[in-house]
């Protein structure tokens, strides 16, 4: 299991937790004391990030976060991906 | 005449039923039976309470909560993890729909107006105090108060935590800071990041004292007066039935 936190400058804390088997993400897991509106959207941008290759990760929050009617606070869409990439460098 | 809001004054509760009784007010507002809302509020237990995506194990010293008895309890809001101390603490929450002619329909500043009434609250006791976006107030420098809302179809519900003598030590004993949070911040300890109004105010403030001005706080910066008033039966039964959800394992360590 790889893990990594990131604290965004001036904002919240954020934190992955996964796996990566043959090239994808699986068990993706993020926590930290950001504000998501609605809450319920982590468990969808979990599941959006689960087995999709490693290389697709950016695309797949872009595209989860403008389809989807989320709003941020203390993180944006580019700090999720940067502490997947945290995790998967840990 | 001045609008009236309920007030459900200085319940004493343990933590599931206080964080049921936050999640029935806003379920019931929802179907426009019971009025708009301000609670104030103590946890007895102590107990530390944790946002909605934070992970359990990594913010919580759990065999320190066990050792001091102080419960863990999982919000329905995001942010930080909050150490209520019976001794120490005064929680608030407010409810009201977000159509609310009063309330901003802009989040942030939906925060600032609410927050506005604990700086307010809080300059009733000689505290300079002031909101510093997203969610936190300040004073001197350090945190006072802490906050989180949620919008849940159409109803707003912000509950924060306003530190009136709390055990700091205690605080963070109970609490994991991972050194990643204080790194973007010049502090030589987390100790040094919070203060409570005894510490600031070099005297000690009663709860009495500190319930009043945040009751001045709240009728002078929405422009409402608070009347006392009880949960309603429909609200008791929802609080008994989220009251189970806020106890379960599955709710609290989700994360």
């Amino acid at each position: 299991m790889k893990r990594a936190e990131y604290k965004v400058p001036g904002g919240k804390l954020l934190a992955a937790e996964l796996g990566v088997e043959e090239g994808r993400l699986v068990g993706v897991k993020i926590t930290g004391d950001f504000f998501m509106h609605p809450e319920t959207a982590i468990n969808d941008l979990e599941k959006a990030l689960c087995d999709i290759l490693v290389e697709d990760l950016e695309n797949n929050v872009n595209r989860f976060f403008q389809v989807n009617s989320v709003t941020l606070f203390g993180v944006d869409a580019g700090d999720f991906v940067k502490v997947v990439r945290l995790a998967l460098e840990s | 005449m001045k609008e009236t809001w309920r007030l459900i004054d200085m319940r004493i509760e343990d933590a599931p039923t206080q964080m049921a009784i936050d999640e029935a007010i806003a379920m019931a507002r929802l179907k426009e039976n019971t009025p708009n809302t301000v609670r104030l509020y103590r946890w007895n237990p102590s107990a530390v309470s944790i946002g909605y995506f934070q992970g359990i194990e990594k913010e919580v010293n759990l065999p320190a909560c066990e050792k001091y008895g102080v419960d863990v309890i999982r919000r329905i809001t995001g942010g930080g993890a909050v150490y209520h101390d019976y001794n120490g603490e005064i929680t608030y929450s407010i409810v009201a729909p977000e159509a609310d002619p009063k309330m901003p329909a802009d989040i942030l500043e939906s925060y600032e107006w609410i927050c506005g009434a604990i700086v307010n609250g809080l300059a009733e006791l000689g505290v300079d105090a002031e909101f510093k976006p997203v969610n936190d107030i300040v004073a001197g420098g350090k945190k006072i108060s802490g906050n989180a809302q949620t919008r849940r179809h159409g109803v707003v519900l912000q509950h924060g935590t306003v530190l009136v003598d709390s055990d700091i030590r205690r605080m963070f004993q109970v609490l994991r800071v991972s050194d990643a949070k204080i790194s973007d911040k010049l502090i030589k300890s987390v100790e040094d990041r919070v203060t409570n109004l005894r510490r600031y105010l070099g005297r000690k403030v009663g709860f009495d004292e500190a319930r009043a001005a945040l009751i001045k706080g709240f009728e002078d910066t929405f422009s409402v007066a608070l009347e006392p008033g009880e949960l309603s039966d429909a609200e008791m039964r929802l609080v008994k039935r989220l009251h189970e959800k806020y106890s379960s394992r599955e709710w609290v360590f989700q994360r």
